[in-house]
């Protein structure tokens, strides 16, 4: 982890906060069965206004609450951020179905009677993990409300029937929650007071080419400076509700560049992971004038990550 | 090549442009086309580096400053040659993609000069054709035209450097004009000439009585006032008669309805303010009925077809977001407000009833969850005013009424769409899509002409309720209305000494009447505004609170989110 440290270090993140994520660290030490629930990031999240901020909302004991469009980053700052604080994390992903049940835990048959099987809140209340609630707001409100005990100053969980655990000290819940997705509801103000809420900015263009560049380090950084723009040029005209941000990918785009890699050329490779996102016929023909109007599509491995 | 006119391909030329700029809030005062229509890629990106790199609105008016002299059209050519060069040179570095793009663009300008008929090339300027060639030629390797010392030095001054500001630029072309077509633009000449390209006022439809009228226009938007229908006055009334039957029939197709049943109908619920008037319930399917006006009438329907049809196809993304978002969020209503149907499972709520089969059995599936299934027990009605008041929204209408259709049938929730009008005496329903459609195509057939009589059409709405698909189901009507009740055939009022006439505060109240019963019947009623600010009230007289206003296409998604939240919670 020392590597996240260090990127950090080097993004110019105030010191004094990464020495409390290290105090953090040193003050919770996780048992050796959870261990392989710490996630190991593949990609940083770029941007230390927004580290910073998360930082000193966790430390502080706050629960956050990431709120932003599609492909700001939200579920790799909340991976980097449990993986920086060394903490086992359960993911929770929302749907218009999830209930309390979900959540905290259900009623089953262990073979000789009826029992409690914890959910991923009630385990990580118990572990003191950090919970990643995804798409919080894709929830019902009613769901939800089982949790206001737990993310407010009570910290603890009662389930009629069965105990009542209080969270331990390290337990943190980040949800994320992106306003723009269809299905998507408001949340009610008890549940959103009981966060910090983050917004999430876009990605910064020179942030996106050393996103790239530290995935792919031999990749032609002139090349690296075009799909830096190309996305960000998808971005505009989705902004502009030109397209449908389907092809709005940050992940296909890094998939383009990983086929590119093993040895497909650059038109299919961007075919395949950003134009085919969409399924009209006139929205594809829109997204491939950007892409003929930045990469040409006939370029080779050779031609991406130099000889 | 470069044209101020709008094409088929427009949207995608304008994106392209856009796109290059960096900028969507401007309207490109050029787009370039291939002569088959399909954008020139390449140029539409001159364009937008034109508005990137230069000031376009100054360059643009220079443009005009020439628009009257004849020779306009090639010294639009030149000056984009010359564009073509500044600008390419102040991009390449930027954007190396560039000198591949220009390559491909003199390329294609030889594919195209192989495939140009005689006829073609005679329309062709031929200096110009030489200053074209000159530059693709040298783009791309090829041999130079033979060219005469004048032409020489043509090419050259078309080769405007990519150091140039826009003062720099605007001196240059001016001085390109002169030295070589002794050009100068008259004083003040860019204030006196009307733009190039631009259209005078879009007729807004011929103004006759109770005519069906449809606009060939394009939909541009809602011009509440433009298109209207007057009264004759307090004359008096002649009934409705065979005539106009078979107009009605030749017009907008048989009565689906059996002869008998239609006057059942007419007995049912031609009655009261509206006992002067008769229904006609129709599919669209064509009658053999030969009308003089008919054949004209339908052309024109058949044109508004088309251009409902167009401008689906020219906003297919915006239409596909908007069914998503409106059917994500309407489901998201059902949800909150349907129950789940409970599925077993091995865990969740016990059930006490099945408990036995646990030691019985051994059948550990003793307990319930909400499963996926919602009960979703309802139909809907979408009700679309097509009377002549919504003439200049026509396509608009038709996209949300595709809209909304598409979005609950993507929730299994059957819907049927039907228009009305009235005209003759006769209010006239067409069914649009039927709720076992699966095709909303029909919703493209949406026309607007003659009045609306919605009192007549709400209690019509009513009595067809024999479709199988509503059968145990709640319905919900939606009427997508701009609440303005408007009929030739007066209110029929026994003990009257003056005929009154269908419209305004009578009208008003005789919809809120038929409302009224709607819901009595346990039939739940919204309404979609979008209409005039001014008949605000007569909607809230009519539909109470269960009313949203849309402005604009996309606000339709909420709005119609909203409506069924508000009627659902009352549920």
């Amino acid at each position: 982890m020392q590597e996240l440290f260090d990127f950090l270090r080097e993004e110019g993140v105030e010191p004094r906060l990464l020495d409390g994520v290290k105090a953090f660290r040193e003050a919770h030490p996780v048992a050796q069965e959870y261990t392989d629930r710490i996630p190991v990031p593949e990609y940083y999240y770029y941007g230390n206004n927004t580290w910073e901020l998360a930082l000193a909302a966790l430390l502080a004991g706050k629960n956050l609450l990431l709120a932003g469009p599609k492909a700001t980053g939200k579920n790799v700052l909340a991976e980097n951020l449990s993986a920086l604080f060394g903490c086992p994390t359960w993911d929770v992903s929302f749907h218009v179905n999830a209930d309390a049940a979900s959540l905290i835990g259900t009623d089953t048959y262990n073979g000789s009677e009826v029992v409690f099987r914890p959910g991923p809140v009630w385990m990580c209340a118990r572990v003191g993990g950090f919970g990643i609630l995804d798409e919080i707001n894709m929830a019902k409100n009613e769901a939800l409300a089982v949790l206001h005990a737990a993310l407010d100053f009570r910290r603890s969980i009662d389930v009629p029937g069965y105990d009542r655990i209080e969270l331990q000290d390290g337990t943190r819940f980040i949800a994320t929650m992106n306003y723009g997705y269809a299905g998507t509801r408001e949340l009610n103000e008890a549940l959103t007071s009981r966060f910090a809420v983050l917004n999430m900015p876009l990605i910064k263009d020179d942030d996106l080419v050393k996103l790239i560049a530290r995935r792919y380090p031999d990749i032609d950084m002139k090349i690296c400076g075009q799909l830096a723009k190309l996305y960000k040029e998808l971005e505009k005209k989705a902004e502009s509700a030109e397209i449908s941000d389907s092809a709005l990918d940050l992940r296909g785009l890094l998939d383009a560049i990983a086929l590119m890699d093993q040895g497909i050329l650059s038109g299919a490779a961007l075919e395949m992971c950003i134009v085919n996102k969409t399924f009209d016929d006139y929205e594809r023909k829109l997204i491939r004038d950007v892409i003929a109007a930045r990469i040409p599509d006939d370029l080779t491995r050779d031609a991406v990550f130099g000889k | 090549m470069i044209k101020k006119q709008f094409t088929s391909n427009a949207r995608r030329a304008r994106n392209i442009i856009w796109n290059a700029a960096g900028d969507y809030d401007f309207e490109p005062p050029f787009m370039a086309f291939f002569p088959n229509g399909a954008p020139d890629h390449y140029f539409n990106m001159i364009i937008g580096l034109v508005r990137k790199w230069l000031d376009i609105d100054r360059i643009g008016k220079f443009f005009d400053s020439y628009a009257a002299d004849r020779r306009s059209d090639e010294f639009d050519e030149y000056l984009w040659l010359g564009l073509e060069n500044c600008v390419y040179e102040k991009e390449s570095a930027e954007r190396p993609v560039m000198e591949r793009l220009r390559k491909q663009r003199a390329e294609q300008f030889y594919v195209e000069q192989a495939g140009m008929s005689r006829q073609q090339m005679e329309y062709q300027s031929m200096p110009v054709y030489t200053q074209q060639q000159a530059r693709w030629a040298s783009v791309s390797g090829r041999n130079l035209p033979v060219m005469t010392s004048r032409e020489k030095r043509m090419q050259e001054a078309l080769c405007l450097s990519g150091d140039l500001d826009t003062d720099q630029l605007l001196r240059e072309m001016a001085d390109f004009l002169k030295t070589f077509f002794r050009y100068e633009a008259p004083h003040g000449a860019a204030l006196r000439v009307r733009r190039r390209g631009s259209r005078g006022p879009k007729g807004s439809g011929r103004r006759r009585k109770d005519h069906f009228l449809v606009r060939t226009g394009t939909g541009e938007g809602n011009h509440p006032k433009a298109v209207t229908l007057t009264h004759d006055g307090l004359g008096r009334f002649v009934p409705p008669t065979q005539e106009d039957e078979d107009y009605i029939r030749a017009v907008f197709g048989k009565s689906v309805l059996p002869e008998s049943e239609t006057e059942i109908l007419n007995n049912d619920i031609c009655t009261g303010a509206d006992a002067n008037c008769r229904v006609w319930v129709t599919q669209g399917e064509e009658s053999d009925a030969d009308y003089k006006d008919a054949a004209d009438i339908i052309a024109r329907r058949r044109r508004q077809r088309e251009l409902n049809e167009n401008f689906y196809a020219d906003n297919r993304a915006a239409v596909r977001s908007a069914v998503k978002t409106l059917s994500a969020g309407m489901e998201t209503v059902f949800e909150s407000y349907l129950k789940h149907l409970p599925e077993a499972s091995r865990a969740g709520r016990l059930a006490p009833e099945k408990v036995y089969r646990l030691p019985v059995l051994g059948d550990s599936k003793v307990f319930t969850r909400d499963g996926e299934e919602t009960e979703k027990e309802v139909f809907v009605d979408i009700l679309l005013d097509a009377s002549q008041s919504r003439m200049n929204s026509q396509e608009i209408i038709s996209a949300e009424a595709l809209i909304a259709a598409k979005s609950f049938a993507a929730l299994n929730v059957p819907v049927r769409v039907s228009a009305f009008r009235s005209l003759r005496g006769h209010t006239v329903l067409e069914i649009l899509k039927d709720a076992g459609d699966n095709d909303c195509s029909g919703i493209c057939g949406y026309y607007a002409g003659g009045w609306n009589r919605d009192s007549l059409a709400v209690r019509l709405i009513e009595h067809l309720d024999d479709d199988p698909h509503m059968t145990g189901k709640q319905r919900i009507v939606l009427i997508m209305t701009d609440a303005n009740p408007n009929d030739s055939v007066p209110v029929a009022e026994a003990g009257h000494l003056l005929t009154r006439e269908y419209d305004g505060a009578v009208a008003v109240s005789a919809t809120e009447d038929a409302v009224r019963i709607l819901r009595s019947k346990g039939i739940m009623v919204g309404a979609v505004f979008h209409g005039n600010s001014s008949h605000i009230g007569d909607l809230h007289q009519i539909y109470g609170h269960s009313c949203v206003r849309i402005r604009k296409p996309s606000q339709l998604a909420q709005g119609l989110c909203d409506l069924m939240l508000m009627l659902m919670s009352r549920r």
